[in-house]
Order: C-alpha cells, then structure tokens, then sequence
C-alpha cells in the first residue's frame, strides 16, 4: 500500500477536521449572500417608486419616486398637483436631497422660473385653474459617488403662503 | 478614492464567494462556466469603474486588486494559521480503491466526475487508485496503488 501523500493528514483531510471545513461558517455567509439577495427583490435598495400624498382645502400633491436609489441609476420623479381652488402662483420647493449630485436630466413641463427658497431649489408653475392637474415629470440620473441619506422634502406654495409640506427622504446605496 | 474602496469591496465578496461555493464549481470550464465567467467579469467591471473611462480608474482599479492578491498570497505565507481559511485545504476523496462517498458528496463531487477525472489521468479504474486528492485547486490528483 502506497504511502499517505506528504503533508496529508487524514485527521484532516479526510475525517475534516479543520477550520477550513466549518460548515456553519460556510451555510452563514451563503446565507447573507442570500439574504442581501432577497432584500433586493424586497425594494430594500430601491428603486421602486413610492407615493407620498398631500392635501388642503386649495390643492392636493401626489408625489411618485423612489425614496431609495442606487448610483448610476436612472429613474423618474411625478409630481401631480391638484387644484381645488385656482393657485395664482404655484411653487414648488424641493429639498436638498433632490437636487444634490444627482443629474436633473429633464424638467418637463419647464417651469416659470427656477430660484432658490433659502438654498432649496424652487420651481414656480405659474397660475393652476380650479379643477386643473398639473403633472410635473422630472427624470434624474445618481452620481455614483452620491451615497447617502437626505432629505428630500417637498413644498408646495400659492405665492408666499405655504399650503403643505411632504417629509420625504432619499437614500443613496453605493 | 471610491474607486479603490469598490475594488476593495468587490475583491473581497469574490474571494470570499469563491471559498465558499466550493471547487466543484472551480474545477469544471465547461461552456456555460466561461459565458458566466464572461459576464461576470462585465457585472463587476461596471461596479468598480461605473461612468469612469479614464487610464487613471483603470490604474487605481488593477492596481488594488493586484496588492490585494498580493496581501493575500503573503499573508498565506507568511502566517500557516491563516491557510486553512485564506486556501481551504485539499480533501481526501479516494483512499485504497474506495470513494470516500462523505466528502465527495461535501463537495458535489458525483462518481462519474471522479471516474472521468481518473481517465484523463489515464488510469481505467478507481480500484487502481490508493489515494485521490481534491486539491485546493478544484483538480483531483490520483496516486496509483504500487501493484496497479
């Protein structure tokens, strides 16, 4: 019979008794590759859209968009605005989080004019009639070195009154 | 700096996959292992440099997997207690003409992937074979009976 290979032990290397061979450790990490897995067919990292809703007695806003994206990734923001009563001058102010290292690749309709409400971006959309949607699309693109968590909040103004605010946030995965 | 952090990241979930699906998967280049490999490589490239075209990202990138691959292979050297974990260690699969059926099963090794491994190594029958050893590698490396 030929000789036990050099450097094989058989303690080892056939009765496995080794840390190399420590199944536990094995099944657990299989499991957290599966488990992240998972969590992404769950939206935990995003990017399926959520809708955030807002109203009073002169205007409702509808807000469709991920709350959670990826960098690189391309996605689309809907902003519906609802007239109940006319809204001579509306304005829409988005938090920081919406325009902070993310490429704003359309605004469609253009607003107005665009300004800044105390460093948060503001578009105005002009007059709304009563009874009269306004659908605003903008279509952003994540700097892949954009990671984080923001505030992404929006407020909808008739000139200077404030009719509500949305608390949203953003969450960037690397 | 984000691009030596992904590379790092990348290279650590690769290496760490590979140790643990096991060499049955290493050994074996059959077509579909070189399509998934093709694409695989694709997936991970667009992960570590994203929009970056530069020669730059493509240094930074290569660079650090090359020192990590290099930090690896040192410290299986320099430091034995590590090898088990950072190598894995070659696994008996045949001894005196009898299949260990345990530890191929462990590794989902199927007697006709042993019987093939053996006929490329021209040897007819496994009863031939003393030892057979599934090495770290993925590749069985047999040693024939002395009368065989």
């Amino acid at each position: 019979m030929a000789d036990l290979p050099d450097r094989i032990d058989l303690r080892v290397h056939r009765d496995l008794h080794s840390p190399a061979f420590n199944r536990p450790a094995r099944y657990a990490i299989l499991a957290l590759i599966g488990a992240v897995v998972v969590l992404g067919l769950l939206n935990v990292f995003g990017q399926r859209p959520s809708t955030s809703r807002a109203e009073s007695a002169k205007a409702s806003l509808e807000i469709t968009a991920p709350s959670r994206v990826r960098g690189g990734l391309l996605y689309q923001a809907r902003f519906t605005i609802e007239a109940y009563e006319q809204l001579d001058h509306a304005v829409l102010q988005l938090g920081p989080g919406w325009p902070e290292s993310q490429q704003m690749n359309t605004i469609e309709p253009s607003p107005v004019a665009e300004t800044s409400h105390d460093g948060k971006l503001a578009f105005t959309l002009g007059t709304i009639a009563a009874r009269q949607k306004y659908v605003l699309y903008l279509q952003f693109q994540v700097n892949p070195t954009n990671v984080g968590h923001r505030n992404a909040d929006v407020t909808l103004y008739d000139g200077n009154a404030r009719l509500f605010t949305i608390a949203r946030t953003i969450t960037v995965f690397p | 700096m984000d691009i030596v952090i992904r590379a790092s990241v990348v290279f650590a979930l690769l290496y760490t996959l590979m140790r643990v699906i096991g060499r049955r998967e290493l050994s074996s280049l059959e077509p579909f292992d070189i399509i998934l490999l093709v694409v695989l490589g694709d997936l991970v490239q667009q992960g570590v440099t994203q929009d970056d075209y530069s020669v730059t990202g493509i240094v930074l990138a290569i660079g650090t997997i090359a020192l990590l691959l290099l930090g690896v292979s040192f410290a299986n050297y320099k430091f034995p207690r590590l090898r088990p974990l950072l190598d894995g260690e070659p696994i008996l699969v045949v001894q005196n003409g009898e299949p260990i059926l345990r530890n191929l099963k462990r590794e989902r090794v199927t007697l006709e992937d042993l019987a093939a491994a053996a006929r490329q190594q021209s040897i007819g029958s496994i009863e031939n074979v003393q030892w057979a050893v599934l090495e770290t590698t993925g590749v069985i490396s047999f040693i024939k009976k002395d009368d065989a």
